[in-house]
Order: C-alpha cells, then structure tokens, then sequence
C-alpha cells in the first residue's frame, strides 16, 4: 500500500515538472493567460464629432407675436363657446388667392375640454377679436418682427425683437380716404405682377378702409411700392401704405408674413 | 403597475397610426395591448431587423436635425403660449429643461451642416401642447420616440466620430424620456434593452405623426387689388 503511494507520488510530481517545463518551451504559451488589463492601456474614447453648446432659457417672449393659418371655414365667436355671439365670419382664403391668416393672441380650453384660439381676424370693423375652435386653424408659426406706421410724421419702423432695423418715410391716406388706425398684420406677399403702380412688391394686410367698402377687392389696405415716389413722404392713397420701391425692397428682406402692423 | 395607455397620451392618434405601421398591426389592434407602464410602447417599437441603411452621413444629421427641430418647436410653442407656465413647478422645471436642450441640439445640427442643412419645416401641433395633460401626454410619447430613433440612428453613420456625438446625444434624450415618464407615474426604466431601428421606419413614424405640414401658401403673382 505504502510502495502504490510512493509512485502515484513521483508520478504527480514528475506530471508536474513536465508542465513547467513545456510551458517554458512553448514560445506564446504564456500570452494567453488572462490578466487584468490596465487602464491606461485602453485606448482614448473617440472624439465626439460635435458637442452642443450650452442650453439656454428661452428668454423673454415679449417681443413675439404668433399666427396661423385658416385650414376651413368657421365662424369666429365673441366667447370660446361654440353658443356664443358670432364676430364675423372667416374663409380659407384672401381676395389674392393666398392662404388666410390670423393673428393667435392666445389660447384657452372651454367645457368639454376644446382648445379655442383667440385670433384677430380681417374684419370690419377694424380691430375686432373674438375665438375660434383650434382645429380651425394650422400650425402656429411666430415672428419676432413689428411694423409701426406713424400717419402724422409719415414714417414707418419696422422693429425686431424690440429694436428698429429700419425708418422709412411712407405715403397714406389722403383726406376723405385716411389709412385705418389701430393694430393689423401682414395677410400675404405679392410679387412679379405688372402693375407699376404698386411698385415690384406689395403686401396685404388685415386692415379694411371703411371708405372703401365697395372696392372691387374688399378694400383691404396694402403695403407696397409705386410709380410716383417724388410723393412719398405725403397723403396720397386711398387707405394703402406707400413706400419707395428702393424701401418697399428693404422691408421685404426683413419682414415676414403675420408681422403685426400698428397704424397710429 | 399598469400606466398610461398609449390612448391617453396620444389623443390625436397621430402616433399611434405611426407605430402601429411600423410593428406591421392595426391601431385598433395595436391600442389593445399598449400601455406605457409595462413598457409596451418601446417593445412596439422595436422592428425585426436592423439593416444598415446606405444612406449618406450628411442625410442622417439632415434627418437628426429635422427631427430635433421638431421637439424644439413644440416645447417652444408650448413654452410661448403660456401653456408650461400653468403648469407645476416640478413640472415646468421638466418642460423648460427639455426645450432648452432640444434648442441646443438643433443649434448644434445647424452649425455642423452649415449651408447644407435643410430648411426649417413647418409644424402643426395642434391641441397636442395646448394645455397641461395635452402637452405633457404628448411629451412623454415623443421622448420615448426619440431615444428609439437615436439609438437606430447612431449606429450608422459612417464616420465613428459622429457616432460618438449622435450617442451623446441618445442617454440624454434617454434620460428626458425617464424624466418625463417619472412626471407621469410611469416605470422610468421599463425595460432592459432599448433595440435600434432602421433610418426607413424613422423617416416613416415622423412622417406620420402629421406634426410636419405644408407650409400655407401666403404668396402669390397676382396683381394687387388693395386701395391703392
């Protein structure tokens, strides 16, 4: 018993020896053992192609006015309750073939849970607001520009985000045919027609001349060029808002459609 | 837990219809079986294969950059309406934050395109931001969205130093969707793995969240008919 002992020993260790030795001998043997890997072996994560800035509030909306486009037919309400008095009513689009517009002032949610905007639409007379269910309208869109037409000095400044980015002398209405006061904006944008008159652009805006009532295109008051601008500055139109065409040109690369127009 | 369901947060089906496209049921079918709670509406998400689309690096920050401008502008709307300020402190903390870093993102794509970035879309949200449970409904759908969108997209862009950008771009958009489902009640972290998807079936759920319309035409060659 004690003679098997022995030899299964000596086999062990000679087993043993002969591993060793083949470890040594066998040249890689050695690389395939796992060891831990240090870190600063690894290589650099990869370089974000770009990173952003940091994130910012967005700041004072003060500056802002919001517009949407007509998608059908409605009725705009006195109250966001469809029960309520009818203001006026409001189609999908403009004398001009363009898609309606609207000034949103705002929004609130009636009984029953529907959204209603608060809109000013184009109406007579000028200057009225009433609601409208939201799905009337499109997508909102904003604008950060204003356009003040002063009557008395006959200029007009165009502001953006509160700050005035251009004066510009302005011909308007002429006595018996005043330029409406009060707080409009732009409908649309009209361009390469043949009508020297109007100079090479024109925009439409929401407010009507109660003058001229029977005009033949509703008597809506535009904003554009002209033939005659040894006239501008003065009281020359019938309600619209004359501009050099140099000026009229300058104004359209700064002002969007829905810019709110104040006429004082 | 049992969550919101995918109807509560998506009143105008606009994402419903995209989803269910995409896991190849019906709405009908699909809105049986999705709440957000148990984490269906990411498993819904996930496609059965993920190909590598052979579309161009400048495509896919083309794409990115379309659907970050379309975060951006409804917590922007949201935010400018006065819908956010109704709503809790916690919670216009959560909007404001989000609009913030989605304002960023798009001001990033913008800088790295340059002139070759596509031109802003025209949204229309809606009443999905219109008030409080709208909008935070909304919010939580789109976030989810988002992180399932990155995570297809990152993958395969061509150049390994975009992929690195569009993943750091991804946990944040991941962490906005544990946010806003931690607004909501909901499991922040439903689920183990989040699969990618391909850049075809991204392109497909954004366009059918009908959150991207044509532009109203408000120009016209007609001649002027004002007062003159």
């Amino acid at each position: 018993m004690a003679r098997r002992s022995r030899t299964a020993a000596v086999v062990a260790v000679a087993a043993a020896i002969l591993a060793v030795v083949a470890a040594a001998l066998v040249p890689g043997r050695a690389a395939h053992v796992r060891r831990p890997v240090r870190a600063s072996a690894l290589p650099a994560p990869v370089t974000p192609a770009f990173v952003p800035g940091a994130a910012r509030p967005l700041g004072s909306t003060r500056h802002l006015a919001h517009w949407a486009p007509v998608r059908r037919n409605a009725v705009v309400r006195r109250a966001p309750d469809a029960g309520a008095a009818p203001v006026t009513a409001l189609a999908t689009s403009t004398p001009e073939r363009t898609r309606n517009i609207v000034a949103v002032l705002g929004q609130a949610r009636a009984g029953g849970g529907q959204v209603w905007a608060h809109v000013r639409p184009s109406m007579l007379p000028n200057g009225g607001t009433g609601w409208v269910p939201r799905s009337v309208l499109g997508g909102y869109e904003t604008v950060r520009t204003l356009l003040t037409v002063d009557t008395a000095r006959l200029r007009a400044v165009l502001y953006r985000d509160g700050r005035p980015v251009l004066r510009l002398p302005v011909g308007v209405g002429m006595p018996g045919w005043p330029t409406p006061r009060g707080r409009f904006y732009v409908r649309n944008r009209l361009t390469r027609y043949r009508s020297p008159e109007y100079g090479p652009i024109a925009f439409g805006t929401s407010a009507r001349s109660p003058a001229a009532t029977d005009w033949p295109a509703g008597g809506y008051v535009g904003i554009h060029g002209t033939d005659r601008p040894e006239l501008i500055p003065g009281r020359i139109s019938h309600g619209c808002i004359r501009m050099r065409n140099r000026d009229i040109l300058a104004l359209a690369g700064r002002m969007p459609v829905g810019t709110p127009v104040l006429v004082r | 837990m049992s969550g919101p369901t995918l109807q509560d947060i998506d009143p105008d089906e606009a994402l419903q219809g995209a989803l269910a496209s995409l896991c190849g049921t019906t709405r009908a079918g699909f809105l049986r079986t999705a709440t957000l709670g148990g984490g269906a509406m990411l498993a819904a998400l996930r496609t059965p294969a993920v190909a590598r689309a052979e579309v161009s690096d400048l495509e896919i920050l083309n794409f990115g950059l379309r659907f970050e401008r379309l975060q951006a502008a409804f917590y922007t709307e949201a935010e400018e309406l006065g819908t956010i300020a109704t709503m809790s402190a916690a919670k216009q903390q959560w909007a404001q934050t989000l609009g913030a870093h989605e304002r960023a993102h798009v001001r990033i794509f913008k800088k790295v395109l340059g002139s070759r970035a596509e031109g802003r879309p025209t949204f229309d949200f809606g009443s999905a931001n219109a008030t409080d449970a709208a909008f935070t409904r909304t919010a939580v759908a789109m976030e989810d969205l988002t992180v399932a969108l990155l995570t297809g997209l990152a993958p395969i862009v061509h150049d390994r130093r975009l992929t690195a950008a569009l993943m750091g771009l991804t946990t944040v958009e991941a962490r906005h969707a544990a946010w806003a489902r931690n607004i909501v009640g909901s499991a922040p972290a439903p689920e183990a793995f989040d699969r990618p998807r391909t850049l075809a079936s991204v392109r497909g759920a954004v366009a059918q969240t009908r959150f991207v319309v044509k532009p109203p035409k408000t120009s016209s060659r007609r001649r002027p008919g004002f007062t003159g």
